[in-house]
């Protein structure tokens, strides 16, 4: 317990400082929207004409750019990069830091295992992100409701939500189980942040040419696009599997590794 | 010169792995542009048949997108932001290392002044740059000749690609600035990242705002590509702005560097 409120102390700023940037993305991201506001009606037309590639560059692919929630689904993507960058350095953090700081000693001789020392981790860092996640969804819910005039829009901006929170964890889980598994936990957060670089670059390549579509589950960032959550109105259940394996064998694996860890005093 | 030599050789594998993924984008993405510019040129006939008013609405001039330096500007927005976490992460760790690695003592008890430790430091890091922005270059240069459909302005080409160094020199300022201004850096990339996706997100939000005076505080949008491609000059007043941004952190590091109370322990 004394772990937890210790680290949910520790994070507690980082925390705050990306909420306020989250925060300020889907109020410049929507204040947008009302600027182009009207040219929504002939932006869709001109959509449907558009070549796949074309879209991809300007990220509009399968939305109705007339609608506020449409438009919402433009931002999405920058949100959910915010949020697993969020998540992958916090996952990656929490473990290394004790070895970084040269605190692991400190920590380790209390009598509390191994395993105890991650739960206790994981378990804050899983309320942070929980956190992140929630004061997305209600600063969108507020700001989105203002423009979308009339119409509901809380439980698409539920659904995106949950479509997020799982791509959060799956990051989480990837920061933490580089740090548990790379001897030099110095550098694990740039090596797991440098992965969820690749894979977003990957994600882009794929929006861009019919050719590599089946690279799509390989990167996260593909699993739950606004576009797709948005029409069908579900999270599609191969990849809500492919998220549930992941994030299953990321947590075995920081386990596993962490203690058996030899770790660097 | 010892020192000089000493950082170099401690930098000489980021160096490379971040030379050589700058050219993984390149490649990868330049690789799609045969597949791009067929799909362009079928919507460009579209295109014709919407109104003027409408075309500057979405503020994307198409004519420019289509050809292979447009599409290259696109690409070189995430190239951008690679280099400029590569030069602020450099910046803030060349600075930052001595008193995380408890090595400050045994630097400074050799007979060199701060003053010399820092040039060394810095020169270190412009070299490294400057040998990243070659290889990058000439990586530029030979995959755009490979795929190019029509001719293109080689100068226009060389302006564009050389100012990412403008703007890593502008990040490696602005690191090298924080390591100094900050009494501990514990976690270099959390610090690097937050600030370059601050300004990056600045810079979506001023240029899809046209803000003149916004524009001002986004360094990754001094340099305007499609006013290369178009009057193939620099404007001048964004060049110089960040011209005494770069010379003022260096100078006031110096001043700052000088008297720092450094921890030992």
């Amino acid at each position: 317990m004394n772990i937890m409120k210790r680290e949910m102390k520790a994070n507690l700023k980082s925390l705050i400082i990306w909420s306020i940037g989250v925060l300020a993305m889907v109020i410049a991201g929507m204040g947008k929207y009302a600027g182009m506001n009207g040219t929504g009606q002939t932006m869709n037309e001109l959509m449907a004409e558009m070549p796949k590639s074309l879209q991809a560059i300007m990220g509009t692919s399968g939305f109705d750019l007339a609608t506020a929630l449409g438009f919402y689904g433009l931002l999405y993507l920058y949100l959910i990069v915010m949020a697993s960058i969020h998540a992958v350095m916090l996952g990656a953090n929490i473990i290394a830091k004790e070895e970084r700081d040269k605190t692991a000693e400190f920590l380790l001789v209390k009598p509390v295992s191994r395993a105890q020392v991650i739960s206790m981790k994981l378990l804050t860092a899983f309320i942070h992100i929980v956190l992140f996640n929630l004061v997305t969804l209600f600063s969108s819910i507020i700001i989105v409701e203002r423009y979308a005039e009339a119409v509901t829009v809380t439980e698409d901006l539920s659904l995106l939500m949950s479509g997020m929170f799982l791509l959060q964890l799956i990051f989480l889980l990837l920061g933490s189980a580089v740090a548990a598994v790379y001897q030099k936990s110095k550098k694990a957060s740039v090596i797991s942040t440098g992965i969820l670089l690749v894979l977003f670059i990957l994600s882009i390549l794929i929006n861009m040419t019919e050719n590599i579509e089946m690279l799509k589950y390989l990167t996260p960032f593909k699993y739950f696009e606004a576009a797709t959550i948005l029409n069908k109105g579900n999270l599609e259940p191969v990849f809500l599997l492919l998220s549930v394996f992941l994030i299953l064998a990321f947590t075995t694996m920081t386990y596993r590794f962490y203690q058996k860890k030899d770790l660097n005093l | 010169m010892n020192m000089y030599l000493h950082e170099l050789k401690a930098y000489r594998k980021s160096t490379i792995i971040w030379t050589l993924s700058l050219i993984a984008i390149v490649v990868l993405f330049m690789s799609l542009f045969p597949a791009f510019s067929r799909d362009a040129e079928d919507f460009m006939k579209v295109l014709e048949g919407f109104p003027e008013e409408f075309k500057k609405a979405i503020g994307l001039s198409f004519d420019t997108l289509a050809t292979i330096l447009g599409y290259f500007s696109y690409a070189f927005l995430y190239i951008k932001l690679c280099g400029a976490i590569q030069a602020m992460n450099l910046g803030l760790s060349i600075f930052s290392k001595e008193s995380r690695d408890k090595t400050a003592e045994f630097l400074f008890t050799k007979p060199v002044t701060r003053t010399q430790v820092m040039t060394a430091k810095l020169l270190a890091c412009f070299t490294s740059l400057i040998l990243t922005n070659l290889a990058f270059i000439l990586a530029v240069f030979g995959t755009v000749s490979m795929v190019k459909t029509e001719e293109y302005s080689g100068q226009a080409l060389l302006m564009i690609s050389g100012s990412l160094l403008f703007l890593q020199l502008f990040f490696l300022g602005l690191g090298v600035f924080l390591a100094v201004l900050l009494p501990k850096v514990k976690s270099v990339i959390t610090i690097s990242l937050g600030t370059v996706f601050a300004f990056f997100m600045m810079g979506m939000i001023s240029s899809s705002t046209d803000d003149e005076a916004l524009r001002y505080f986004s360094p990754f949008n001094y340099v305007n590509d499609y006013y290369i491609i178009e009057h193939l000059r620099f404007e001048s007043s964004f060049l110089l702005v960040g011209a005494v941004i770069i010379m003022m952190s260096v100078l006031t590091s110096f001043l700052v560097y000088r008297k720092k109370d450094i921890h030992s322990i």
